[in-house]
């Protein structure tokens, strides 16, 4: 079902996107919220959801045709994540394949993209991002994680935390330090492609709140030896090429919310409709249609930013990075109203794990927290498009 | 092997129809979809094309307005190509005008075999498949619910009521063809780019030969003369179980011959 109540006019920047929200919500709609709820229950994986989506191309929407993807970008891939996630599938490993695939494809030398996307465009192969460490959060510049020259190549070491899916994943793309301090004395940053077996790496998982299938994890890299090949792009211009990966990231954070967003009015529209209290459906009282109404509103306008912001990142514009963190903050805002006034529409129900809403909580709310901080973005804002003064 | 599938853009079921009072006919002037019962043609058209190694499936439709929204989905399933027939002189044509048409526009094309849904949709008629074999002569066959080449003719599987009959049937001929007896394929992404670049040839009714007064209102052999609303359906009928409501149950299925 392409939602109608969700209609794609107002979003959708390329005439074949019509056609593409309906054969993505057709390959999802044979498994459904039922379906991802039973995955991570059991802390399984949903791999035949993985598997259809791959099949169909929609894993390497955003991966140029020479590199086996399907040779759109950023605008496709936002519809694939978020039809995937208003079906009740937030697949958040479909953030990650929005922040390694941009970065291999515009700074990756031809072996690594040869090595990586293919595999990445038709499932066979994750790679996983690290950058955030217990030390480093928001402030990437004092990452400590370390790349030492080691013959022709480096060796890592360093401990990042919550990188998404290590046990999944094939490899790890690593942001760290290396080579010599900029003439301010900041260190630079250069970024690798890492075997996720390599020895020396141990992983330590974290337990969160977040009802996903993806799992978050400690890393620990103790001497691993990466040779010349590791590198991406230019040693010591890390956080310039990282940037090909972060616009991405928030637009399909925004994506997730998007869909969740949908999931729940959807439900909650549906269910005010048909559920009579006294003599009429609930739906009628506007204690309850207009919260919902206005929950509405407010998650258009972040789908309209979302795709507004993908389109952007497509076409290489300066404005992308302003519009993938209002995107990301709108989305993040207005799916959270948008889920709690639908459980609360649904009355207990909204609660009960058969009506799917309340386990979605965290993974929208997560979207608050990352991959960058509400306060950062407001930040951000504040000093690029006010012109205000730095705080911080 | 050349197959030729007749699609029909209809209104989206999921959005509340509405007749025209004036012709009575059903408003088809918003944004069209491929008919799902004709997407079970295409599938099977697509498989026995891969069975049989080379040839091409195309599409031919009929449709207000140059309309072409449904073949986009048809050719990102992977049809060749298509002929659009529009044309304002073929609003309000009948079963048997629309299958004239359809089969002006096969004709050109030499198909070794025709494929079409059952029945529309929107229209319900369930006639015109057969029609086409009718103006292009050809044997035709009936609820198909599947189809195998072998040599110059193909081996069907009709339904019926017992189950299948199994027919042969020397080519070229049109075969109608059952809804649900396949699982038509969701376009991938490769499949949807693809279809942006395919051609479509759009044709009016002069360019296939026919006259404006022998098409459309002035040329249906038909004329609605009453719309009624259906009648309400009727409230079921409840049984107490007095511990022997199953021999009801087991009667009722027997009646619908489902046991």
């Amino acid at each position: 079902m392409a939602a109608t109540m969700f209609g794609s006019d107002l979003v959708d920047t390329q005439d074949h996107h019509p056609e593409l929200r309906a054969s993505v919500a057709g390959v999802v709609g044979k498994f459904g919220r039922k379906y991802f709820q039973d995955v991570v229950e059991r802390d399984a994986k949903p791999t035949e959801l993985w598997a259809a989506l791959a099949e169909s191309g929609f894993l390497g929407v955003h991966i140029p045709a020479a590199d086996g993807g399907g040779g759109g970008g950023l605008a496709d891939y936002n519809i694939v994540i978020e039809e995937t996630a208003a079906l009740g599938c937030p697949v958040l490993s479909l953030v990650i394949g929005s922040i390694t695939a941009p970065i291999i494809t515009q700074h990756g030398s031809d072996d690594m993209k040869k090595r990586w996307l293919p595999g990445i465009a038709n499932g066979t192969l994750r790679m996983s991002f690290a950058i955030t460490e217990p030390d480093a959060g928001t402030n990437t510049h004092r990452i400590t994680t370390t790349a030492m020259a080691n013959g022709d190549g480096w060796l890592l070491s360093g401990t990042k935390y919550y990188t998404s899916g290590v046990d999944e994943a094939d490899s790890i793309l690593v942001v760290a330090r290396s080579g010599d301090p900029d003439p301010s004395g900041r260190h630079r940053l250069s970024l690798f492609v890492v075997a996720a077996d390599a020895p020396g790496i141990t992983t330590q998982d974290i337990p969160c709140a977040v009802q996903a299938a993806e799992k978050q994890f400690t890393v620990f890299f103790d001497d691993v030896e990466l040779g010349p090949d590791a590198l991406i792009g230019t040693e010591g211009n890390g956080l310039r090429q990282v940037f090909a990966g972060l616009n991405p990231e928030r637009v399909s954070a925004a994506a997730i919310n998007n869909g969740i967003a949908r999931f729940g009015l959807e439900t909650a529209a549906a269910y005010a409709k048909d559920r009579e209290v006294w003599n009429t459906p609930i739906g009628a009282h506007q204690g309850v249609a207009h919260p919902l109404a206005s929950a509405y509103i407010a998650v258009q306008q972040a789908r309209l930013m979302t795709a507004r912001a993908a389109a952007l990142f497509d076409e290489g514009s300066p404005g992308a990075g302003e519009a993938a963190n209002m995107a990301k903050f709108a989305a993040a805002d207005s799916s959270l109203v948008a889920l709690d006034q639908s459980i609360q529409t649904l009355g207990g129900n909204g609660l009960a794990l058969e009506y799917g809403l309340a386990d979605l909580w965290f993974v929208a709310r997560l979207h608050k927290t990352a991959p960058v901080s509400r306060e950062m973005i407001l930040n951000f804002v504040a000093q690029h498009s006010l012109g205000l003064p730095k705080s911080y | 092997m050349k197959v030729v599938v007749c699609v029909k853009q209809i209104p989206d079921p999921a959005d509340p129809g509405a007749l025209d009072p004036e012709t009575k006919t059903l408003k088809r002037d918003m944004k069209l979809i491929l008919d799902e019962s004709d997407s079970y043609g295409v599938e099977m058209a697509l498989q026995l094309v891969d069975a049989a190694g080379e040839g091409e499936v195309t599409l031919v439709s009929m449709a207000p307005n140059n309309e072409r929204s449904g073949l986009s989905t048809a050719l990102a399933m992977g049809a060749a190509s298509a002929t659009l027939v529009s044309d304002p002189a073929l609003q309000g044509s009948d079963s048997l005008t629309t299958a004239k048409v359809l089969a002006a526009a096969i004709k050109d094309q030499s198909p070794d075999l025709v494929i079409a849904g059952s029945e529309s949709s929107d229209g319900y008629t369930g006639t015109v498949p057969e029609q086409i074999a009718g103006v292009l002569d050809l044997p035709s066959v009936t609820a198909a619910k599947s189809i195998t080449v072998d040599g110059s003719s193909i081996k069907v599987q009709r339904q019926t009521d017992a189950g299948h009959d199994d027919v042969e049937c020397p080519m070229p001929c049109v075969v109608s063809v059952t809804a649900g007896v396949v699982e038509p394929r969701y376009p991938s992404f490769k499949g949807i780019m693809a279809a942006k670049s395919k051609p479509v040839d759009e044709k009016t009714a002069a360019d296939l030969g026919f006259d404006a007064d022998a098409v459309g209102w002035a040329g249906a052999g038909q004329e609605i003369v009453d719309v009624a609303e259906a009648p309400q359906r009727e409230a079921g009928e409840i049984v107490e179980d007095d511990g022997e409501a199953y021999t009801r149950i087991v009667g009722f299925l027997e009646e619908l011959k489902i046991i």
